[in-house]
C-alpha cells in the first residue's frame, strides 16, 4: 500500500474541513452545502477505511509514514465505527447546527476535524502521533461542549472539559516522555520500537517504566471517563448542548478506547502484568463509581453521564483479557458508542437541542406524548441495562467471558452487580416516560419536534440495538480480525 | 429434523404480539379475539406436542439444535423431555385463559395483549432453551414485558411493586450469568471448546468447590424465582399489584421457572452439591411451607392471602425436588401443575369479585353464597383443591411429595404435614368469612353472579382440577423418565442412593421384611 492511501482517511477528511471553510467565505451557501461537503468527506473517510479494512484485515500491521500510521485492521475497524458515527452525530446535531447562523459552517468542520483526530489516535503507531490526533481530537471537542455560548452553563462545561482535559493531556505526554526515558523509542512497531525493546529486555529497575505506564493509563482513562478520572463528564455532558452531546460521548469512548487499546496491547503488551491488573481495579472502580452515582441523578443527561462511567468500566472489562479481549472490546464499544448516541438524541428532542439540562420531569409521560420517542428510548436504555434481545445483552456477555477466560471472575462479579444496580436507574427514566401520572406531564409539549436526522439516527441506533441483539454472531466473527499487530 | 415445533410454540405468541401492536389504534375491539386467537394456535401446538410426544424414553425430544457462534458454542438448541413438556402444557393453557380474563383492562389496550404475548414467548421460550445462554436470555428478557404489566395496568403501588419485581430477579440472574459463563469456559478447559449446550455440559466433570459455588449462583436466582424463604418478599407486593391475569401468570407460570430450573439445572449439573445441600435446601422449603401458611392466615387481604399461600405451597414443591426421592420429585413437579391450575383459578376469582366490588379485604364480604352460588360452589371447589383433598389434583401432589419426602427426610416431611392442616386453615377460614352467614355489608346484597364468560374461564380449570385429581397417570407417566434419568445421573456421579420402599434408612432390609 501506498503511504498516502494510508492516511488517506485523514486526509479526506481534511480536505473537506478545508473545502467547507473556504466555500463558507467565499459564498455563503445555505447549510445543505455544508451537509454535502461533510457528507462527501465522510463517506469518502470511511469508503478508505473500509477499503484498508478488506485489504488488511488478519494481516500484519502495515506500517507508513516512518512508522507512525499504523494500516491495520483495528484501524480500519476504527475508521469504518468512528465516520459513520459522525455523520450520525452530525445529523443529530443538526438543527443545532443550523441554528448557529454562520457559524454552523464551524461546527460542522469542527465535528469533521474530531472524526480525525479520533481516527487517528486509532491508527498512530507513534505515541508523539497519537498525542497529535488526541489533542486534534479533544480540542475540537472542547469547542463543540461551548458551542452555545449564551448560555453559561455551556461556558462551565466548555471551560471545565478545557482546563481538565489539557491537564490530561499533560499526564498523557508526561507518560509519553517517561516511556521514552525507559525504552529510547516513542514508536510501537518495528525494530527500534517499544514493543520489540519491552519484549527482548529484562528491565531491571522498571520504575521508570512503570510510572510511565501509569501515567498513560490515567492520561486516556480521562478521556475514556473511567473512575476515578471521570469527574468532568457528568458537567461537561450536562452543559453542552443536547444536539451535540451524544457525539461527545460516543466519539470520546470510540477514539479513547481505541488508542488505550493499542498502546496496553501492542506497545505494552509485554508488560501485560503490570498493567492488567491496574485495569482491572479501574475497570471495578468505573462500574461500582459510575452506577451508584447515577442512581441519584434526577436529570437524565448527568444520568446518562455516570451511566458512562459505569460502561467504560465495562469496556476496560474486556481489556483485562489483553488482545484476547479486542474484539469483544470493540463490539461493546461500536455498539455502546450508537445507544449512547441515540439516547442523548432523545434527550436533545426532549429538552430542546440547545439546552444543557434534561430534568427527568421533562420525561414525564413521554410514552403518551410521543410514543415512538419513548419506545425508542426504552430500547436503549433496556440495551445498557443488558436485557437480552438487545446488543447491550450481547455486549456484556462478550466481555465477561473474555474477563473471566481471563482469570477475572471477581471483577465480573463486580460488574454483574452494578448491571442489576444500574436497571434500577433506566428504569427510573421509563418509570418517567411511561408510569408517572397524567398530571406530572401537565405543560410540556405533546410530541416534542424531532428533525429528519434525529429520526434518521434514531431510526439506525434502534435497528443496530435490534439486529445486533438478536444476532450478534457476524459481527463478532468479524471483530476478531480487529486486532493491532 | 422434522418440524421444529419447539420453535413454532415459542414463535407463535411473539409474533402475535407483533400482529397486536400493528393493530389500527383506532380497532381496539380487535385486539383481544386476535390475541386470544394466537394464544389458541399456541395452546393447539402445544396439544400436537403432546399428542406426539413418545412416553416411556428418558432424554430429550423434539430436539433442534443450530449452531449460532462457534467461538463461544452457543447454539440454539431446544427440546422437551416429560417435566418441561407439562411446563409448556401449563403456559400454554393459563394464557387463552388469562388473556380472557382481562376485558377489565380499558387503556392502552394494544401495549397490554402485546405485552403479555411477548411474556408467553418468553416463558414457553425458557422451558423449551436447552443452551445455557439461550435460556437466560429467554429468563431475562421475559422481565420486561411482565415489568409494564404489573407496572402500567397494576394497582396504587404498582410502580414500587414492579420495580421490586424486576430488580430482585435480575439480582438473581445476575449471579446465575457470571456461573453460565464460568460453566462453559470449564467445559472448554475438558472439552477443547467452549459450550453452553446443556447436555454436552452433562459430560463434564466438575469439582467439588466449582459445583458448591455454582449450585449456589443457579440456586440463588431460582430461589427468588420460586420464591423459596427468604427470598420472597419481592411476591406479595408484585402478586398484589399486578392485574389480575398478571397474577394468575406469576402464580400460574413464572414461579414454576425457578422451581423448573432447580430441577433442570441444579440438581442434573450440580448433583454432588445438590447432595450435599439436600437438608439446607429441604429446611428452607419446610419453613416457606409454614411460614407462608402462617402468614397467610392472618391476612386481612384476600389476593395477599393467595400470594403467601403461593409461598407455602412452593415450598412443597421445592420440598419434593430435594427430598430426591422419585416420588418426591414425581410430586413436586406435578404439584408445579397443581398449583398452577388452583392458584391460577384462585386468583382469577378474587379478580372476578375485585371487578364487582373494588375492595379486597376480606371483613368487607360475608355471607356471599346467598348472592353468588355459583362463584361461592368454584371458590370452595378450587380452594378444596388447592388445600389436598381427595380426589382433587393438590391431594396427589402433596401426598407423593411427602411420601418422597419422608423416604429421605422424614423429619422435615414430619414438619411439612403442618402446612397441610395451616392450608385448610386459611383457606376454609377465608371462605368462611366470605360466603357463609348472613350478608354484613350492603353494598353486597345486589352483586351480579358469575356471567357466562367468567364461567367458561373457569370450566376448564375446574374439569383439569377433577381429572387430575382422578387419574393423574398421564401425568406421571411422562414425568416418570425424566425424572428417573434426574435420579440416575445423581446416583451415578455421588455415592447417594435414592431411598426405596422398604429401604429405609437405620433399619437393614431384613428387620423391615416380615
Amino acid at each position: 500500500m501506498n503511504a498516502f492511501l494510508s492516511a488517506a482517511p485523514e486526509v479526506a477528511l481534511a480536505a473537506a474541513v478545508v473545502l467547507l471553510l473556504m466555500v463558507e467565505v467565499a459564498f455563503k451557501p445555505r447549510p445543505a452545502a455544508w451537509g454535502a461537503i461533510a457528507g462527501a468527506g465522510l463517506a469518502a473517510a470511511t469508503g478508505f477505511s473500509a477499503w484498508q479494512w478488506a485489504a488488511y484485515r488478519g494481516a500484519d500491521a502495515g506500517v507508513f509514514w516512518h512508522q507512525t500510521i499504523a494500516v491495520d485492521g483495528f484501524a480500519a475497524f476504527a475508521g469504518m465505527l468512528v465516520f459513520p458515527l459522525a455523520a450520525l452525530g452530525l445529523m443529530s446535531a443538526w438543527r443545532l447546527a443550523v441554528s448557529q447562523g454562520r457559524r454552523g459552517a464551524e461546527f460542522v468542520a469542527l465535528v469533521l476535524l474530531a472524526a480525525t483526530g479520533a481516527h487517528l489516535m486509532a491508527a498512530a503507531a507513534d505515541l508523539v502521533v497519537l498525542f497529535i490526533g488526541l489533542e486534534i481530537f479533544s480540542i475540537s471537542l472542547y469547542v463543540l461542549a461551548g458551542f452555545t455560548r449564551e448560555r453559561v452553563d455551556a461556558d462551565e462545561a466548555s471551560l471545565k472539559y478545557f482546563l481538565l482535559g489539557a491537564f490530561a493531556s499533560a499526564v498523557f505526554l508526561y507518560g509519553v516522555a517517561l516511556v521514552f526515558a525507559a525504552t529510547g523509542s516513542t514508536k510501537i512497531y518495528g525494530s527500534g520500537g517499544i514493543a520489540r525493546y519491552l519484549a527482548g529486555t529484562i528491565i531491571f529497575r522498571p520504575g521508570v517504566l512503570l510510572a510511565g505506564l501509569a501515567l498513560l493509563l490515567a492520561g486516556m482513562a480521562f478521556k475514556v471517563s473511567a473512575a476515578p478520572f471521570h469527574v468532568w463528564a457528568p458537567d461537561v455532558y450536562q452543559g453542552a448542548p443536547g444536539g451535540i452531546t451524544g457525539f461527545l460521548a460516543a466519539s470520546a469512548k470510540v477514539a479513547g478506547f481505541a488508542a488505550l487499546a493499542r498502546v496496553l496491547t501492542a506497545a505494552l503488551g509485554p508488560r501485560a502484568a503490570d498493567w492488567v491488573p491496574a485495569v482491572a481495579v479501574l475497570a471495578a472502580v468505573s462500574v461500582v463509581v459510575g452506577t451508584l452515582l447515577a442512581i441519584v441523578q434526577d436529570d437524565v443527561k448527568r444520568l446518562l453521564a455516570y451511566s458512562s462511567v459505569a460502561h467504560a468500566g465495562f469496556i476496560l472489562t474486556a481489556l483485562v483479557a489483553g488482545r484476547g479481549g479486542l474484539g469483544d472490546m470493540w463490539f461493546y464499544l461500536a455498539t455502546y458508542a450508537v445507544q449512547v448516541l441515540g439516547a442523548f438524541t432523545v434527550a436533545a428532542a426532549v429538552s430542546g437541542d440547545g439546552a444543557g439540562r434534561s430534568p427527568l420531569r421533562h420525561w414525564a409521560g413521554l410514552g403518551r406524548r410521543s410514543p415512538w420517542l419513548a419506545a425508542t428510548m426504552t430500547l436503549l436504555l433496556l440495551a445498557m441495562g443488558g436485557i437480552p434481545l438487545t446488543a447491550g445483552f450481547a455486549g456484556k456477555v462478550a466481555v465477561f467471558r473474555a474477563a473471566i477466560d481471563a482469570g477475572y471472575l471477581w471483577l465480573v462479579i463486580v460488574a454483574l452487580l452494578a448491571t442489576v444496580a444500574g436497571l434500577y436507574f433506566y428504569l427510573r427514566v421509563i418509570v418517567a416516560m411511561y408510569l408517572s401520572a397524567p398530571e406530572e406531564a401537565e405543560g410540556l409539549p405533546c410530541g416534542p419536534p424531532v428533525g429528519w436526522g434525529a429520526r434518521l439516527v434514531l431510526a439506525v441506533a434502534s435497528a443496530a440495538t435490534l439486529v445486533l441483539g438478536v444476532a450478534p454472531w457476524p459481527l463478532l466473527d468479524l471483530l476478531r480480525h480487529a486486532l493491532p499487530l | 429434523m422434522d418440524f421444529p415445533i419447539l420453535s413454532v410454540i415459542v414463535l407463535l405468541p411473539a409474533v402475535g404480539g407483533l400482529v397486536v401492536l400493528a393493530l389500527p389504534r383506532r380497532r381496539t375491539e380487535l385486539v383481544l379475539p386476535v390475541a386470544l386467537a394466537l394464544s389458541l394456535l399456541t395452546l393447539g401446538a402445544a396439544c400436537r406436542l403432546l399428542a406426539s410426544f413418545e412416553v416411556g424414553p428418558a432424554g430429550f425430544q423434539f430436539q433442534e439444535q443450530v449452531i449460532w457462534y462457534e467461538p463461544w458454542g452457543v447454539s440454539y438448541h431446544l427440546g422437551v423431555d416429560g417435566i418441561s413438556l407439562l411446563m409448556v402444557l401449563l403456559t400454554a393453557f393459563l394464557f387463552p385463559i388469562a388473556l380472557l380474563a382481562s376485558t377489565a383492562i380499558t387503556h392502552r389496550v394494544k401495549g397490554y395483549f402485546a405485552s403479555m404475548l411477548f411474556l408467553e414467548a418468553g416463558i414457553l421460550g425458557v422451558f423449551v432453551a436447552l443452551d445455557l445462554l439461550v435460556f437466560f436470555a429467554f429468563w431475562e428478557v421475559m422481565l420486561v414485558p411482565m415489568y409494564f404489566i404489573i407496572g402500567m395496568w397494576g394497582g396504587e403501588r404498582r410502580v414500587y411493586a414492579a420495580v421490586k419485581f424486576f430488580l430482585f430477579t435480575a439480582l438473581g440472574s445476575a449471579l446465575m450469568l457470571a456461573g453460565i459463563l464460568a460453566l462453559a469456559l470449564l467445559a472448554g478447559d475438558q472439552l477443547g471448546r467452549p459450550t453452553f449446550d446443556f447436555v454436552e455440559l452433562l459430560g463434564i466433570d466438575l469439582g467439588r468447590t466449582a459445583q458448591f459455588w455454582m449450585f449456589g449462583a443457579f440456586a440463588l436466582s431460582f430461589g427468588i424465582k420460586v420464591p423459596l424463604f427468604p427470598l420472597h418478599t419481592w411476591l406479595p407486593d408484585a402478586h398484589v399489584e399486578a392485574p389480575t391475569a398478571g397474577s394468575v401468570i406469576l402464580a400460574g407460570v413464572l414461579l414454576k421457572m425457578g422451581a423448573y430450573g432447580l430441577i433442570r439445572f441444579n440438581l442434573t449439573l450440580f448433583p454432588e452439591a445438590s447432595v450435599d445441600l439436600m437438608p439446607v435446601l429441604a429446611a428452607l422449603a419446610v419453613i416457606g411451607i409454614i411460614y407462608g401458611a402462617v402468614v397467610a392466615t392472618v391476612q386481612t387481604d384476600i389476593k395477599r392471602l393467595v400470594a403467601y399461600s403461593s409461598v407455602s405451597h412452593l415450598g412443597f414443591v421445592v420440598l419434593g425436588i430435594f427430598a430426591l426421592t422419585t416420588q418426591g420429585l414425581q410430586g413436586g413437579v406435578v404439584q408445579m401443575v397443581n398449583h398452577g391450575l388452583t392458584t391460577g383459578a384462585l386468583f382469577l376469582l378474587v379478580g372476578m369479585i375485585y371487578e364487582r366490588r373494588h375492595t379486597r379485604r376480606i371483613a368487607d364480604y360475608g355471607g356471599l353464597a346467598t348472592v353468588m352460588p355459583v362463584f361461592a360452589g368454584i371458590f370452595l371447589f378450587i380452594s378444596l383443591g388447592s388445600i389436598g383433598l381427595p380426589p382433587l389434583n393438590g391431594f396427589v401432589g402433596e401426598f407423593l411429595v411427602l411420601l418422597g419426602a419422608y423416604l429421605s427426610l422424614p423429619g422435615f416431611a414430619v414438619a411439612a404435614v403442618l402446612g397441610v392442616v395451616l392450608a385448610a386453615v386459611y383457606l376454609l377460614w377465608a371462605y368462611q368469612r366470605m360466603f357463609t352467614g348472613p350478608i354484613t355489608v350492603e353494598a353486597n346484597r345486589g352483586l351480579r353472579d358469575l356471567g357466562f364468560r367468567e364461567v367458561v374461564l373457569l370450566a376448564p380449570i375446574v374439569a383439569l382440577v377433577l381429572l387430575l385429581g382422578i387419574f393423574p397417570k398421564p401425568a406421571l407417566d411422562r414425568v416418570g423418565p425424566a425424572v428417573q434419568g434426574i435420579l440416575d445421573r445423581i446416583e451415578a456421579t455421588t455415592d447417594y442412593v435414592v431411598p426405596q420402599f422398604g429401604t429405609e434408612a437405620g433399619l437393614p432390609e431384613a428387620e423391615v421384611r416380615p
